[in-house]
């Protein structure tokens, strides 16, 4: 049998008991919708706590520290990886990495001009501030070439005060700034060493050449500049006097002070930490998984995804098995109306089948109007899902987008995404046709010479 | 000519709450192809039985059915559909069309069934309704027809596939005597021309009178059969 005739000849039949049918249908309508309706108001739960989380920072950016993992008694597993240029090499070659760069940390007193101030600057490789995802609302990003130039956070401006309004006891509270403020300005960052009895201070001057967008608040407190230039901040940090080995001193004992040299020496040539850009989340949870069992510390903001992940999860099973249930209800509507029309058109089939209608004829036939049933009350209840969906989320947004930053664009809390339409057609019509299996195997047992003889 | 259908001591009997009833005993019979078969005989006769046992819609508790060869105790009940299809037409006394389906619809059902392409089925369904003198019915529902004109439908659709064989029980039954004669003698005609075998079941003495060969059942078995020797009907 032809398939376009079979649907033809069911949807004909279908439509000769107008009322049940559309009874029968209404109940795939129910179930459809409320099915679609839980399930995308899961998925703009999940949606909205993963735009929150990305307001702290992008989910594809892991940091990684150095550090020893332990065991479950406590006790620490190997030694701790050196994050050297190997380290840097090793995490370059993994599976969805698409930037890494070293990075030395640096936090100190800071001046910018009358204003005093604390920065906390971080150097990296100025090659891959693009790939880290710094990108800038004012400015421009410092290039290899550049020296001493950095560019700041939106935030950074509120850690300086002026000095001598602070001395005279006026608090002016650092908000309400514009961070634009800082482009163009020499910030001054001053260190100080232990070489010999008092010590060494030195003044490094920088320029800052970009405002950060508010894209990531992780990094609004923070200013980047070359890789190059901190390491010659920290170098000169860290310069100990030969006359004065401290640590040798505390360490009590000649052959030890050997030693502490060579390790603190070792402790200077390595990064404060690595970050690492991956292509998407996924890869950050894989590239994340891989460095902790390479021996490393790996933070990112996408660890937080898994809990929430999971939560949602559950929530998702909760409201789609809520929906399931009337669906479920809906299934045996069908069955029951397949179960009434075979009973109805007994005679029917007995004809169709001395005419020559063979087992699978039958069945395809039953199949198909129940089938039908599925598809066009999923179809509806789907059609009705957007609906509401859209009604939803216009009524919430009144109320939970309240004092939220207007680029953000209208918060959903009710999202029908194409796989969630997709399955939920695919999936109404698989309940009619499983609910279509029991009547249409019924409708091929009857004897043919026993259909016809009921008049 | 040889025989198209062979029955060989068809047996059957049914249980009937504790009692077992010999609808047929030890029927034999052979038909040949192009004859036209009448099985004549009071009801409880057993000329249902034997008409759907030749039909392979029952089957025998003993003895054998062959059509064309094939014994149809051997083939399987999956696959008698497509075994009917090619063999056999139906016939009804109460026409038995589908009531949701047009005139049309319902002549080519068999054709949808065979899978032949829509224009091919509409085209030959309209030939054989035309010659029927339906042409102007073509899209009426069974509602809207007399009960001749249903039982015209029928027979298109019970030829419309070219089978060797056609069954048909009490076609007339409920028709009047007019719309009778109308019937029988398009039936016959068009199986004649076509030079296919016609089975027939009736009461009806005068309707046995078309037949080549007259077979009279008495309880289940085959009383005699006569043979009419003139053809005044062609």
């Amino acid at each position: 049998m032809n398939k376009l005739d079979l649907l033809r000849l069911a949807n004909k039949n279908l439509w000769r008991r107008k009322g049940r049918t559309i009874l029968t249908m209404i109940g795939v309508f129910i179930g459809t919708s409320s099915i679609v309706i839980m399930l995308s108001l899961g998925i703009g739960i999940k949606e909205n706590q993963r735009r929150d989380l990305e307001r702290w920072g992008s989910l594809n950016i892991i940091r990684v520290y150095s550090g020893v993992r332990f065991d479950d008694q406590g006790n620490p597993l190997g030694e701790a990886n050196q994050l050297d240029d190997n380290a840097v090499n090793e995490i370059k070659q993994m599976e969805g990495v698409v930037g890494v760069s070293p990075a030395y940390e640096f936090g100190g007193e800071a001046s910018w001009g009358r204003k005093r101030g604390y920065i906390q600057l971080i150097g990296v490789d100025p090659s891959q501030l693009e790939n880290l995802e710094v990108s800038i609302s004012e400015g421009r990003l410092f290039t290899p070439t550049d020296r001493y130039c950095i560019v700041v956070g939106s935030q950074v401006i509120n850690n300086f005060m002026d000095e001598r309004a602070m001395r005279r006891g006026i608090y002016i509270p650092p908000t309400n700034t514009d961070p634009k403020e800082m482009l163009n300005q020499r910030i001054a960052v001053t260190v100080q060493n232990s070489w010999g009895e008092k010590g060494q201070k030195k003044v490094f001057n920088f320029q800052v050449v970009g405002i950060m967008d508010e894209k990531n608040m992780e990094r609004s407190m923070e200013a980047y500049a070359s890789i190059e230039d901190i390491k010659k901040m920290r170098d000169f940090m860290l310069k100990v006097s030969n006359n004065y080995p401290q640590q040798g001193i505390m360490a009590g004992g000649r052959n030890s002070n050997s030693q502490a040299r060579k390790s603190s020496q070792k402790q200077e040539e390595n990064y404060s930490f690595i970050i690492v850009r991956t292509k998407d989340v996924a890869y950050t949870k894989k590239v994340s998984q891989a460095l902790r069992d390479a021996g490393y510390n790996a933070y990112s903001i996408a660890d937080a995804l898994e809990g929430i992940e999971q939560s949602s999860k559950i929530i998702q099973a909760i409201f789609g098995g809520i929906g399931g249930i009337t669906l479920l209800v809906a299934a045996i509507g069908i069955t029951n109306t397949m179960v009434m029309s075979i009973y109805e058109r007994t005679r029917e089939i007995g004809i169709m089948k001395v005419i020559g209608a063979s087992f699978a004829d039958i069945r395809t036939m039953f199949l198909a109007e129940a089938g039908l049933i599925g598809f066009m009350g999923g179809g509806a209840g789907l059609l009705f899902s957007y609906l509401a969906s859209y009604f939803i989320n216009k009524l919430a947004v009144n109320y939970i987008n309240m004092g939220m930053p207007m680029e953000e664009g209208a918060v959903k809390i009710s999202i029908i995404s194409p796989w969630l339409a997709l399955f939920a057609i695919g999936f109404s019509i698989l309940i009619g046709l499983i609910s279509g299996l029991y009547p249409a195997n019924r409708a091929i047992k009857l004897s043919p010479i026993k259909a016809i003889r009921n008049e | 000519m040889g025989s198209i259908i062979r029955l060989k001591s068809l047996t059957k009997k049914y249980k009937i709450g504790g009692e077992v009833i010999t609808a047929l005993n030890n029927v034999n019979l052979e038909i040949a192809q192009g004859e036209f078969i009448c099985i004549l005989g009071t009801s409880g006769s057993g000329k249902t039985t034997l008409l759907n046992i030749t039909a392979g819609l029952e089957r025998p508790t003993k003895g054998s059915v062959i059509i064309n060869g094939v014994e149809l105790s051997k083939v399987k009940e999956k696959d008698m559909a497509v075994f009917r299809r090619k063999y056999m037409g139906f016939i009804f006394q109460s026409y038995n069309l589908i009531p949701s389906l047009t005139a049309l619809e319902n002549a080519t059902l068999p054709l949808i069934f065979s899978g032949v392409g829509i224009k091919e089925r509409n085209k030959r369904a309209k030939e054989l309704l035309v010659e029927l003198g339906l042409g102007n019915r073509l899209f009426n529902k069974p509602t809207q027809m007399s009960g001749g004109q249903q039982q015209r439908v029928a027979i298109a659709r019970a030829l419309i596939n070219n089978p060797e064989i056609i069954f048909a029980d009490e076609p007339t039954g409920n028709l009047d005597s007019k719309t009778t004669n109308e019937i029988m003698e398009l039936l016959i005609k068009l199986v004649k021309e076509k030079n296919r075998t016609l089975i027939m079941v009736t009461h009806d003495l005068e309707l046995a009178q078309y037949a080549d060969r007259v077979v009279h059942m008495v309880d289940g078995e085959v009383k005699k059969i006569s043979v009419r020797e003139e053809t005044d009907y062609a």
